[in-house]
């Protein structure tokens, strides 16, 4: 289980970037961290990653604890070995290097190298596309393939929680309902906590069990994602389902319409 | 035609020599983003190691050249851990300073602990040559070409197919994320190092069967970084087809262009600029040099 406690980050020693966080992810389940741009997601599960040298990323106050061990002062190499892994905004792909050797950098930290095999192939099921791929130059892939090799990479290592950033980014609807699709059966089939850091509250409300809204660095609502679905607030402002924006793109769609008669 | 292919075998000798500085050169750049002027400097005291063991200890030569081997090593590791671990990310141009610093550090140091004579390397090889149906070979250069063939082959399964290699590419492409995957990164930079060293000490072993062991070897450097430039800085294949090429092409030089007199005009010592000369050539027709490639775009 990972735990955040009152979480203070800087980044250069003056910009306060969260300003007292706490989360939890619970074994096995689905977190999802919500927040519009700025708002702090990503320097929250980088520094849960333990990267700060290379970001200026410093712990002002606070505590971040995983299976009981505090791992605020831990290098990025020994978080991982303790089984969280991070999949990065951006993808973050090897893009010189091919898909399969992606692959074998993410099993890096395994160390029982005969799970190898293993793994590359459990890879492979839950996304065949890579397989087809596995000789090409990754930065040759579609985004989405590269969002499935990121994911396929992180699950190499076998962690026990994977935090993943943002992975709707600029992909279609249809891709990131199956990327989505996949996350889950990932976490129900093998047991693997999930973080999931999203803008898009609609996709990741859809397969979490529990979500934290969070606002400039502080977090503004949390609870099941039953009840974040129905709370006004966040349909609202997350889920763009409130009367007036309903009636606006009705009118919109109807001022479309004629635009289009009158032109034909 | 005997003489074209002595020619030849010449050239792959000494660029078998650049070949290995430059692939030493390349993977520290790539690994850690330092241009390490100090190569030909660690190929000059690697061979004075060796010239330690096998000339004035009386070791033998199979003996001796280990030895340099792991020295060559440490040296890198030692260099890294002192002076540039804490360089990494910083501009390229402090860290250009600080290696040709180091350099020239090296350099006096060596000629304060050898001299500044000349001595020669005892080594199974010297004053013996192979002929072989006419083409005559000294024992050295033939030595120096296998062995050299046998590392590059030992270099690319290791970069393609260990995991070791694999993380090493992987983590000369994006650093953070390499952390990110669980590789720890400063011992990354350090086998870089010592991978460096280790090349540059053979290299400065296989040199000093070619000519003698003195503190000027290391001006090699300059030529396997011009080599490294050439082949496009980006891989081991382009280091090593880089200082194949400028051995070649200044062993042609040396034998058809040096000491040449046109009129009044005398060419001199011409193979000393081949290497140059062909250099700013492709640079001029493919400015990524010739194995580098333009960035692949990320989507
Ligand atoms: N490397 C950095 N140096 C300085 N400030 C930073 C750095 N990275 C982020 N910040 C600041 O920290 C705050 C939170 O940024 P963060 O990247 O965590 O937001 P985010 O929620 O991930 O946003 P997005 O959805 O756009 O990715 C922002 O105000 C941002 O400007
Ligand atoms: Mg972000």
């Amino acid at each position: 289980m990972l735990t955040v406690t009152n979480l203070e980050i800087t980044y250069n020693d003056i910009i306060l970037a969260l300003k007292g966080i706490s989360l939890r992810v619970p074994k096995g389940r689905i977190v999802a961290l919500l927040g519009a741009n700025g708002a702090g997601k990503s320097t929250t599960i980088r520094t849960i990653s333990g990267i700060r040298k290379t970001l200026d990323l410093k712990i002002e106050d606070g505590q971040v604890e995983f299976d009981g061990q505090v791992i605020n002062d831990l290098e990025p190499h020994e978080i991982v070995a303790i089984g969280l892994m991070q999949v990065p905004e951006g993808r973050r792909i090897f893009a010189e290097l091919t898909v399969e050797e992606n692959l074998i950098i993410g099993s890096y930290s395994l160390s029982d190298r005969r799970k190898f095999v293993q793994n590359l192939e459990r890879a492979f099921t839950y996304f065949p596309i890579l397989k087809a791929r596995r000789d090409q130059m990754a930065g040759y892939l579609s985004g989405g393939e590269q969002q499935m090799l990121a994911i396929a990479r992180a699950l190499m290592a076998d962690p026990k929680l994977v935090m993943l950033d943002e992975p709707s980014l600029g992909l279609a609807p249809l891709v990131v309902q199956e990327i989505f699709e996949i996350i889950s059966r990932i976490n129900q089939d093998e047991g693997v906590g999930i973080l999931l850091v999203e803008q898009n509250a609609t996709a990741a409300l859809s397969i979490a069990h529990h979500g934290y809204i969070i606002e400039t660095g502080r977090i503004m609502l949390e609870g099941t994602s039953e009840a974040l679905k129905e709370n006004r607030d966040i349909r609202e402002f997350y889920l763009g389902l409130t009367e007036v924006g309903a009636k606006k793109s009705f009118r919109d769609v109807k001022h479309y319409k004629r635009r289009k008669r009158w032109l034909s | 035609m005997e003489k074209i292919i002595e020619i030849v075998l010449s050239g792959l000798s000494m660029g078998s020599i650049y070949s290995l500085l430059a692939l030493g050169f390349v993977l520290i750049f790539k690994s850690t983003g330092v241009l390490n002027f100090a190569q030909g400097e660690f190929a000059m005291v690697g061979a004075f190691i060796c010239y330690t063991f096998a000339s004035l200890m009386k070791l033998p030569y199979l003996v001796a050249f280990p030895i340099a081997i792991v020295l060559g090593a440490v040296l890198g590791v030692v260099i890294y851990a002192l002076f540039l671990r804490r360089m990494i990310g910083e501009s390229i141009f402090s860290t250009i300073m600080l290696t040709v610093g180091l350099a020239s550090i090296l350099t006096s140091t060596a000629g304060l602990i050898w001299g500044h004579d000349v001595y020669l390397l005892a080594s199974p090889f010297t004053n013996k040559v192979v002929s072989i149906r006419g083409i005559i070979l000294s024992q050295g250069a033939l030595y120096t070409i296998l062995v050299s063939l046998i590392l590059f082959i030992v270099f690319l399964r290791f970069f393609n197919h260990s995991l070791l290699g694999i993380s090493m590419k992987g983590t000369a492409e994006d650093t953070d994320t390499a952390g990110l995957m669980g590789i720890n990164v400063r011992m990354i930079h350090m086998i870089a190092w010592a991978i460096g060293g280790i090349v540059a000490a053979l290299a400065g072993m296989f040199l000093a069967e070619q000519s003698f062991v003195r503190l000027e070897m290391s001006h090699v450097g300059i030529k396997a970084m011009a080599a490294a430039i050439l082949g496009g800085m980006d891989s081991i294949a382009g280091a090593v087809l880089g200082g194949v090429i400028v051995g070649i092409v200044e062993s042609f030089a040396s034998s058809y262009l040096s000491g040449l007199e046109f009129a009044n005009f005398h060419t001199g010592d011409i193979k000393e600029v081949a290497a140059f000369a062909v250099m700013i050539l492709v640079l001029m027709i493919r400015p990524q040099g010739i194995f580098g490639k333009e960035k692949v775009e990320r989507v």
